[in-house]
């Protein structure tokens, strides 16, 4: 198959050279041997298939060699490109090992027999040619060698040269030449590019695999195009500036760390650039023919400058460490590129690899080596707006998000402030500097306001955002931050929203203050069923009391922060006994068991019988309020029963009124409504005293005149007794007397 | 009208005296706040209701402070009210703070006022250690004292503040007596020789002072007796004294002796009825049993700190009474 391949390649050329070199060398470094002939028996490919076997890279698990890119000789650009890596394996090994060993130096052939059976089906693959003899002599110079060639060999390959594996150190002087289009000295040990400044005619340049450290000698070259200087110890590319007609640049495998002084080479058509030290990819300039750049197995992390390559079809980019699509955007910008490859790099890992590229290189027909198909394209496009939906929603989010996080922090604030737990100077400070962003939620949102009861689903549905308070709804759970919040409750909620929600957190609220919207939360939230407070100043027990009118509570949440009341040992139980009506299950995230009823039941129930069964019924009927006289009725009417009656039927009631009624009198008023009836109790105490000290002055007054009558009716009645008497003693005179009455009454 | 004082009084002050006024003030201030509800079921039986229950004690539920605090009564009532409610909670063992204290008390009067809590609780406790566990006991029978005589013993504290400060001529002043010490508890039968003030002195000062408090104070005879078994005394040694007096219990009438004080059987037997009536009460057969013997300890819960803070104050006050021993042996 090998052969078969070469064969092809071979034939395809314009002349398949299987020569056979005799070199006599003579150098001053060999004083013994004055004299060294090399008879060297060996074919030698021809020209396009020789220049892929310059990269000799062994990575052939991807389809792709490095060799395969410098494929075209000037003469037929694009004949051979995939026959390639199979001759350069098998040549460039074969070479290797051939001239592995000095010993093989000599007279002789170098072949060593080991190796024979390889190179003798090379061999008798081409046209059998016995081997030229080339005389390297040494010329006036006595550290060059001198290059002659017989004359019949001048006129068969007049414009051709090629001295591989010759184990030169340095370029031979190449007299009698001027006309030599093509030279080769792959595989030897040149260090420096000298002595071929007369061949002017020089379109082809073969320095492969030499030990060439700085690229120079090459000014009087105008006419070259093909540059090959792969494997070679290059740190710099330098020394161009006259080859302006340069076509196919190879400088791969050596140390180059940047790209540079190319920008002159507007004919460059091929560069390859492949393993070595790049760090990234720029400078890229006045390269207007380049169709394809070769940048494997570099350390590559950006590349930019390419949208500047007006023909640039093909870049490789396997193997270098390009981690973000941001750091090759430029790519999308060219719009002549078709192929690209990814592969070996960190990117190529990334699941949203493909389709951002495709996304953004449209012009691109072949990925990584593969066609892209409509089908990737449209998936591509498809998945690249949802990326872009997604983002631009995440982005809302954090804004938001961002929003919330600075109204929370200024209301927390105002909350300590209020709380008087930071000296307010600091403060004062604070708020200057945080006013300003918290300013932006107000004006930029009055829209996300209006707009909160209508399209509230599952995600985030509306931030309010104010400067003083914060109200969100999240799913099932309504949040209010700050006292400004529980406004919102006066707010029309949509059916929808109000019924979704089941979890009401306060957050930076005083206590009494929610005390007062909850019969709104009552009916604007039926379904509430969990509450949490936190920051809210819950510091009595009694203020428990206020949870008891909701409809429904399962759960409640006290956040230990801002509530003192958590401190307290029995809290939980005294929650359990007052809302026992509600049945809860979970206090603070922990399940309620029934040993918690029974506790709470024990602490609690004497005060809750004691409250009920014994206040005076005119009390229970101011405590309990208009709402609950029907209970109170109720429970009036079955106080005259029996007692055992009595508590069976209070269960039934318990049942159906819901709240058990003899919890009913444990209720609370806020701090302020207290404070304002105590001062209408004073009020009228003050009218009750007068009153009643009139009345009482009045009836001590009545009382002790009374006692003074009692006291003196003895010693009246005596008295006129003894009147009386007195007056009738004389009865003549006191029927006269009264006789004279009666007539004057007449 | 039976009471031949009231012959010694015009019928006015001896009404006032008696706290009759301000229990008509009360009943009439009532039934103007309720004149809609009572008229319906009548005056007359309004006017009964209210003084059965001034009788029985039970006015005084979740009524304002300043009528709470009008009367001896009233406070007797009050202090009754909270044993009766909350007695199960010193059953159950649970020491609680000054606060947790104070709500119970709020759960009764919503506007009790957090001084008087604070002050009981300096009488059990050390000034510095406020935020300490209390027994049910101590500080219930501590509240009594502040709570029944507070005026009382703010004229006390007056008096005992003088003494300290010389103004009676026979009192030794000790120079290290500061404001800080002067919190220590006596042993009984035993004399702190550098603190706080002679007992007989300050007897005399307190007997002259029950004779013109018009407010309710001690017996002067139990105050003798408490003051006669020690020379001196602080002031909060007095309190400690006066709240752990059997006699001053039984004078004020309000709550049994400190042995019977979990000991109420006819609430009991209500509580038990109470806890059958838990809905979704599995066995109530196993717990009635165990309600009727009621263990001091119910199974361990959660967020309940147990701290054996009185036996670490007993010990403090043992230690100090060494010291004062040693003092003693000095001088």
């Amino acid at each position: 198959m090998i052969p078969g391949k070469y064969r092809s390649v071979s034939g395809r050329a314009a002349n398949n050279v299987n020569c056979g070199l005799h070199l006599v060398i003579q150098t001053s470094s060999l004083p013994e041997k004055s004299k060294v002939e090399f008879k060297l028996n060996k074919e030698t490919p021809s020209f396009p298939g020789r220049l892929l076997q310059h990269d000799l890279e062994r990575n052939y698990s991807s389809r792709q060699g490095d060799g395969r890119v410098i494929s075209p000789s000037p003469r037929n650009k694009s004949s051979c490109i995939s026959s390639t890596t199979n001759v350069t394996d098998l040549c460039g090994l074969e070479m290797k090992t051939t001239l592995s060993s000095l010993s093989a130096f000599g007279e002789s052939s170098i072949q060593t027999p080991s190796k024979s059976r390889t190179r003798q089906g090379c061999h008798s693959a081409g046209p059998n040619v016995s081997g030229d003899h080339i005389h390297l002599a040494s010329s006036s110079m006595p550290s060059f060698p001198v290059l002659q060639r017989s004359s019949e060999e001048k006129i068969l390959y007049s414009d051709r040269l090629t001295l591989e594996r010759q184990k030169l150190t340095m370029c031979p002087i190449i007299d009698g030449e001027e006309h030599l289009r093509l030279l080769n000295f792959q595989h030897n040990f040149i260090t420096r590019i000298q002595n071929i400044s007369n061949l002017q005619r020089l379109i082809f340049l073969d320095l492969y695999d030499n030990q060439i450290e700085e690229i120079s000698g090459l000014s009087t070259l105008r006419s070259l195009r093909v540059l090959l200087l792969g494997k070679n110890r290059i740190k710099k590319i330098s020394n161009l500036e006259n080859l302006k007609s340069l076509d196919v640049l190879d400088l791969h495998g050596n140390q180059i760390t940047r790209i540079e002084n190319v920008s002159h080479l507007c004919d460059l058509r091929v560069l390859n650039l492949a393993r070595n030290l790049l760090s990234h990819v720029d400078n890229l300039n006045g390269l207007d023919s380049l169709t394809e750049l070769n940048l494997r197995h570099n350390q590559i992390t950006f590349v930019r400058d390419v949208d500047n390559l007006p023909c640039l079809q093909r870049l490789f980019l396997s193997f270098n460490n390009i981690s973000t699509f941001e750091s090759v955007c430029c790519l999308a910008d060219s719009s002549s590129l078709s192929d690209i490859t990814f592969d070996g790099n960190p990117i190529a890992q990334e699941s949203w690899y493909k389709h951002t590229i495709l996304q953004n290189m449209t012009q691109l027909r072949q990925l990584d080596m593969k066609r892209v198909t409509e089908e990737e394209r449209r998936m591509a496009s498809v998945v690249a707006k949802k990326e872009e939906e997604k983002r631009r929603e995440s982005h809302k989010q954090s804004l938001l998000k961002e929003k919330k996080r600075l109204t929370i922090n200024n209301v927390a604030r105002k909350w300590d402030l209020q709380q008087h737990r930071i000296p307010s100077i600091a403060t004062n400070q604070d708020r200057n500097v945080s006013d300003s962003p918290s300013q932006d939620p107000v004006s930029a949102f009055p829209e996300e306001t209006g707009s909160l009861d209508s399209g509230l689903t599952n995600a985030l549905q509306g931030l309010s955002v104010l400067d003083t308070h914060l109200v969100e709804v999240d799913g099932d759970t309504l949040s209010l931050y700050g006292s400004g919040a529980l406004e919102s409750l006066d707010r029309n909620w949509s059916v929808q929203t109000a019924g979704m929600v089941t979890t009401v957190s306060f957050t930076f609220i005083e206590f009494d203050e929610i005390v007062q919207v909850l019969p709104k939360l009552k009916i604007k939230f039926p379904n509430s069923l969990h509450l949490k407070f936190k920051e809210t100043n819950l510091v009595m027990l009694q203020q428990f009391n206020a949870l008891a009118q909701l409809r429904r509570v399962d759960q409640l949440t006290i956040d230990p922060q801002g509530n003192p009341v958590v401190n307290f040992t029995l809290w939980k139980y005294y929650v359990l006994f007052r809302l026992s009506h509600f049945s809860m299950q979970k206090i603070n995230g922990t399940e309620v068991t029934q040993n918690d009823m029974i506790m709470a039941e024990r602490l609690f129930g004497i005060l809750a019988h004691v409250a009920s069964s014994e206040l005076p019924q005119y009390r229970l009927i101011s405590i309990l309020g208009d709402a609950r006289k029907k209970q109170f009725r109720y429970l009036l009417e079955t106080k005259g029963k029996k007692p055992g009656l009595v508590s069976e039927e209070n269960n039934d009631s318990k049942k159906l009124a819901g709240e058990n009624t003899n919890r009913a009198t444990l209720n609370y008023t806020t701090r302020d409504f207290y404070n304002e009836r105590l001062e209408e109790i004073k009020e009228k105490k003050k009218f009750c005293k007068m009153y009643m000290e009139d009345l009482v002055k009045e009836a001590t007054e009545i009382n002790m005149k009374n006692e003074a009558l009692q006291k003196l009716w003895p010693q009246m009645f005596i008295e006129l007794v003894r009147d009386a008497v007195i007056e009738i003693r004389n009865k003549n005179s006191y029927m006269k007397l009264c006789l004279q009455q009666i007539t004057d009454q007449k | 009208m039976l009471s031949p004082e009231r012959l010694a009084l015009p019928d006015y002050e001896y009404l006032a005296q008696r706290h009759v006024l301000t229990y008509m003030e009360d009943a009439v201030c009532q039934l103007l706040e309720n004149k809609e509800d009572i008229s319906q079921y009548g005056i007359a039986r309004f006017f009964t209701e209210y003084f059965n229950s001034v009788c029985q004690g039970t006015h005084i539920l979740f009524r304002e402070f300043s009528f709470i605090q009008a009367t001896p009564h009233n406070r007797a009532s009050f202090l009754r009210a909270f044993w009766r409610c909350f007695r199960t909670v010193g059953k159950n063992g649970d020491l609680l703070t000054m606060r947790e204290y104070h709500c119970l008390l709020q759960l009764l009067c919503p506007d009790f006022p957090l001084e008087l809590t604070q002050k009981a609780a300096r009488i059990v406790l050390m000034d510095d250690a406020m935020d300490c566990l209390m027994s049910f006991s101590d500080f219930l029978f501590a509240f009594q004292i502040q709570f029944y005589y507070s005026e009382f013993l703010e004229s006390v504290a007056a008096i005992y503040q003088d003494l300290l400060a010389g103004k009676n001529p026979n009192t030794v002043i000790v120079p290290t007596s500061s404001s800080g010490q002067h919190r220590q508890r006596p042993t009984v039968g035993e004399a702190s020789v550098l603190e706080g003030v002679e007992a007989s002195l300050f007897y005399q000062c307190l007997e002259n002072l029950c004779d013109r408090h018009k407010y309710s104070c001690p017996p002067p005879a139990l105050v003798k007796e408490v003051l006669s078994n020690v020379q001196r005394l602080t002031f909060y040694g007095f309190l400690v004294a006066l709240s752990k007096h059997h006699g001053i219990n039984q004078a004020l009438g309000a709550l049994p002796d400190k042995g019977d004080l979990m000991h109420d059987p006819a609430t009991d037997e209500e509580l038990e009825r109470l806890l059958a009536q838990i809905p979704g009460l599995v066995n109530s057969a196993t717990a009635n049993p165990e309600a009727s013997c009621l263990p001091s300890r119910t199974p361990p819960r959660v967020g309940s700190p147990w701290r054996p803070l009185h036996h670490a104050r007993k010990l403090d006050a043992e230690s100090d009474g060494s010291t004062e021993e040693t003092d003693e042996s000095e001088t």
